[in-house]
Formats: C-alpha cells, sequence, structure tokens
C-alpha cells in the first residue's frame, strides 16, 4: 500500500478541511469533558445535605452579593421600558397601553435576559476565577489528596445555588423593574400612576411570569455549570485563570441568548 | 510499602517519564532527586491516583492504583498526607479550617475532639495559636508547616512531600527538613520526599532514587549515592552540591 506523502497535510487544499476537523475535534472534547463534569455533579445531587454548608455559602455570593446590581439595572431597565413605549405611542392610544407593555416586556422578556447577561459577568466570572485560582495553586489537588470528591465539594453547591437563586433573583428584579416603570412613567411620560396600574393588571398573566422563572432556571445552570467547567479545567497559570473567566464571559452571555430563543420558540 | 514499576508518562509531545522503577520501604524516607520540571512532582501525584500513568503500574500495599476505581482511590487517599509545593492551603478558610476540615468530614469526632486534633498537629509542626490566622497572613514556611499539620491530621501512613524546601531561607528549610525527620521517628511515617536540593536530600534520606531525563538514574542508600561511580551521578551530586554547600556558609 502506498504511503500518504506528510507534505500532503501542507497542501492549501486540504487547510479548509484540516481547520475544520481540528477544531470540531476540539468542540466534542470539551463538549465530552462538560458532559462528564455535569455527571459527576448531577449524580451527587442526592448527597446535597452532606454538602448544605457550601450551598449555603454559595446562595448567599450568587443571591445576596448579585442583589443591588440586579435592582440597579432592572430599576432602569423598567424606566428605560416605559419610557420608551410612551415615546413610540401615538396620541389617541390610551397611556394604560405603557403600563401593560412593561408588565409584558419585563416578564417575559427585559428582566430574565438583562439579568442572566449582567449575572453572566458577575457571577461567572466570580465563580471561574475562584475555581481557576484554586486549581493553579494545586488547591484542588489538595481536596483530592484529603480524600474529598472535589466535584461534590465545588461544583455541585455552585451549580445548586445558581439554579435556586437565579429564579428567586428574577423575581425579585420583575418586581423592581415594574415599580421603575411605574416611577419612569409618572416622572418622564407624564402618565398617571392609575392609567400604568390599570394596564398592568389588564395585562398580567401568571404564565409570563412563570417563563420567566423558567428561564432564570435554565441560565442558572448554564452560566454556573459552564463557569465551572472553565475554572476547573484551567490550564496555564494565572493568565490561564484570565483567559478562562473572559471565555466564560462571552460562552455564557452567548449560550443566554441562544437559550432564551430557543425557550420562548418551545414553550410560548 | 511502595512499588513503583515502569511508569510512562507523556504530556503532549513531552516525554515526561521513561520507565520509572523503584520500592519505597515501610518506615523509611525515599527522597526523588532530580532537576525542575523533570517528572518528581508528576510521579508524587501518580501514587495518590491524581494523575495516571500511560503505563506501568505503581503499588501501594499490594494494591496497584493505576487499576482502581474513584471510589477505591479515595479509600486509598486516607493512608496518605501530601505537602504540596506551594504549600496549597485554602484561601477562604483560617489554619484550623483547613487542618479540621478533613477531620469533620472524615471522622464523626466532636468538636472538642477535633480541636483537640488540630491544636495537636499544629504543635508538632511547631505551631501554637495560629487556628484563627488567615493563611494570606503567613510566611512561607509557616505554610508549609500548615500544609504538613493538614498533611499529618488523619494519621496517614506514608507522608508525600513535593519540594518542601523550595522557596524558603536555609534557616527555615533546615527546620522543615528536622520535621520530616521527626515525622519518621516519631510518628513512624513512611515519607517520600521529592526534591532538586541535595542537602535536604541528604539530611532527611535513607534511600534515594536519581531521575534523569525522565528515568531512574540510580535508586540506592545514602553511602550508594556517595559511592556511585555513575558518571551521570556523580555529575549531579557534584553540579547539586555546592550550591547547597554554598547557602551554608
Amino acid at each position: 500500500m502506498a504511503e500518504i506523502d506528510p507534505g500532503i497535510v501542507d497542501d492549501r487544499r486540504f487547510t479548509f478541511f484540516a481547520f475544520i476537523g481540528e477544531h470540531s475535534s476540539k468542540f466534542f472534547g470539551h463538549l465530552g469533558k462538560y458532559c462528564a463534569l455535569m455527571w459527576w455533579t448531577l449524580r451527587n445531587i442526592h448527597n446535597a445535605k452532606e454538602y448544605s454548608r457550601n450551598i449555603y455559602q454559595q446562595m448567599v455570593t450568587v443571591g445576596n452579593d448579585s442583589i443591588p446590581i440586579v435592582v440597579f439595572v432592572n430599576a432602569f431597565v423598567g424606566m428605560v421600558t416605559a419610557v420608551q413605549s410612551a415615546y413610540q405611542l401615538y396620541d389617541w392610544i390610551p397611556r394604560a397601553v405603557v403600563g401593560s407593555l412593561v408588565v409584558k416586556s419585563v416578564l417575559l422578556e427585559l428582566t430574565p435576559l438583562m439579568t442572566a447577561l449582567v449575572l453572566a459577568g458577575k457571577v461567572g466570572a466570580t465563580i471561574t476565577a475562584e475555581l481557576g485560582t484554586m486549581r493553579v495553586t494545586e488547591q484542588i489537588d489538595a481536596l483530592e489528596a484529603l480524600a474529598f470528591d472535589s466535584v461534590s465539594y465545588l461544583v455541585t453547591p455552585r451549580v445548586i445555588a445558581g439554579m435556586i437563586m437565579f429564579p428567586i433573583l428574577i423575581i425579585f428584579g420583575d418586581m423592581v423593574a415594574i415599580l421603575g416603570g411605574l416611577i419612569g412613567s409618572i416622572a418622564v411620560a407624564n402618565i398617571p400612576a392609575e392609567a400604568f396600574i390599570k394596564g398592568m393588571k389588564n395585562s398580567f398573566e401568571t404564565w409570563d411570569a412563570v417563563f420567566g422563572i423558567i428561564k432564570a432556571n435554565f441560565f442558572g445552570f448554564t452560566i454556573t455549570s459552564v463557569a465551572c467547567y472553565q475554572g476547573y479545567f484551567v490550564e496555564g497559570g494565572s493568565e490561564g485563570v484570565g483567559k478562562a473567566t473572559m471565555r466564560t464571559v462571552v460562552l455564557t452571555c452567548l449560550a443566554v441568548v441562544v437559550m432564551d430563543f430557543i425557550l420562548a420558540s418551545v414553550l410560548l | 510499602m511502595i512499588r513503583i514499576k515502569n511508569i510512562w508518562k507523556k504530556f503532549g509531545e513531552k516525554q515526561v517519564l521513561r520507565g520509572v522503577t523503584f520500592d519505597v520501604l515501610n518506615k523509611e524516607t525515599t527522597v526523588v532527586l532530580g532537576r525542575s520540571g523533570g517528572g518528581k512532582s508528576v510521579l508524587l501525584k501518580m501514587i495518590i491516583g491524581l494523575i495516571k500513568p500511560d503505563a506501568g503500574s505503581i503499588e501501594v500495599d499490594g494494591k496497584d492504583v493505576t487499576a482502581m476505581t474513584y471510589k477505591e482511590l479515595r479509600g486509598l487517599r486516607f493512608k496518605f498526607g501530601f505537602l504540596f509545593q506551594g504549600a496549597a492551603l485554602f484561601d477562604s478558610m483560617t489554619v484550623g479550617e483547613n487542618i479540621a476540615l478533613s477531620l469533620r468530614r472524615h471522622t464523626g469526632w466532636t468538636d472538642r475532639e477535633i480541636k483537640e486534633s488540630l491544636q495537636y498537629a499544629l504543635h508538632v509542626v511547631g505551631l501554637d495559636n495560629v487556628e484563627h490566622v488567615m493563611p494570606s497572613s503567613l510566611s512561607g514556611g509557616m505554610k508549609k508547616r500548615v500544609g504538613l499539620a493538614r498533611a499529618i491530621a488523619l494519621t496517614p501512613r506514608y507522608v508525600l512531600y513535593d519540594e518542601p524546601t523550595t522557596g524558603l531561607d536555609m534557616e527555615t528549610a533546615d527546620g522543615i527538613n528536622l520535621l520530616i525527620k521527626e515525622m519518621r521517628m516519631k510518628l513512624g511515617i513512611t515519607s517520600i520526599v521529592v526534591t532538586h536540593d541535595i542537602h535536604s536530600a541528604f539530611v532527611v534520606g535513607d534511600r534515594f532514587a536519581v531521575l534523569e531525563n525522565g528515568a531512574a538514574l540510580m535508586t540506592g542508600t545514602r553511602d550508594e549515592l556517595q559511592n556511585s561511580t555513575d558518571e551521570e551521578v556523580r555529575k549531579y551530586i557534584n553540579s547539586s552540591l555546592p550550591m547547597a554547600e554554598g547557602h551554608r556558609s
């Protein structure tokens, strides 16, 4: 059988296919490793009681510590939605419609999406930096050497905390955004509070809020799990931690917008 | 007893270990000597299953570590204490919490028993009243002592030391060397020390394995190492000794 000339890989006709092959191989390698990590994370979820202290600590970090930024962002999201809705409405359209628009937009899309994007930066980056630093300073190896299951100890509590706290933060964000919308309507768009509340009540549907909470759950899992994966398997010292943190923010933001579309297509 | 047989390991294109073979006898301190980046730390991590070799076997008390499941590995790790090169203390916890972590998880002891045990471990390494201090406030030598206290808290049979004196001044390094000797004499612990510091090796070691280009150049006792006629071994000892002695003066 004739041998393949090694120089053939440098042939320009094959560069494109070599590129596709190399990168798809890397992609599936990462995907496989991510799935394996999630398998180890979820298979120990029944032992959550054992890690209750860690879960509580992570809930504080993911939840309580994120409240100020969630309040700030959603207050402005509500105000901007109210002001822009009022700007786009013609004079003959009842002003109460602003309340309807704000509540629909906020519950279905704006609060879950904006909160998730902000938390992708805050929570995702924090988790990757923490785990990455633990990896490069051998703290994860030390945990394993002390006969701990490092995935159950470090990853499972973070993912559980994300899945619990994201929906709570988004419920909180919904309330702040609607309040912000009310304030924006009164202060900037000269819409009476009664009209805003009337419009809000007319268009409110429980499913809209539930849909936002379901999305929050998916976003919470995606952001914390991707961040944990990037941090847990970090390579290359402190420079590697920096790159992994950047990758977490980019990947989780992309994952959130794609998942937002998929969930809207499937559930609405 | 630990038997390391024909271990091979490659990272990417770099062949780090090439058929390393030697035995670690009970209640002795075996020193693995070699240049930085020569795969010594990798070998140490392989012994407790943190890294899997490409080929070869590592037997601990007759059981092959390379063939163990993750659950079996966790069981095996109770027999070991590991002092990492940078101590690897959990920086979000106090010194006391670092040591108490494994005691709380693995023993079922009361808070009082845990406190007594961690205070004893700290006392053994010559540190008292530092339980409430954060690791970031400690010097390099103190961190290594705390790392050692954490490693011995569960009274392991074996302690693995990864470059225990690297980055320390000579006085602190001597203190750590003394501790390693005491661990063997007082607690009867079997130790493996990996280092490139030949002075430290001669202070703590009973048996020696010299790694060069990923293979064990020689294994033997102190006398065998000192009287070795192998040119590479002599070159290694002679190139390392003046530096170590220079530090002494």
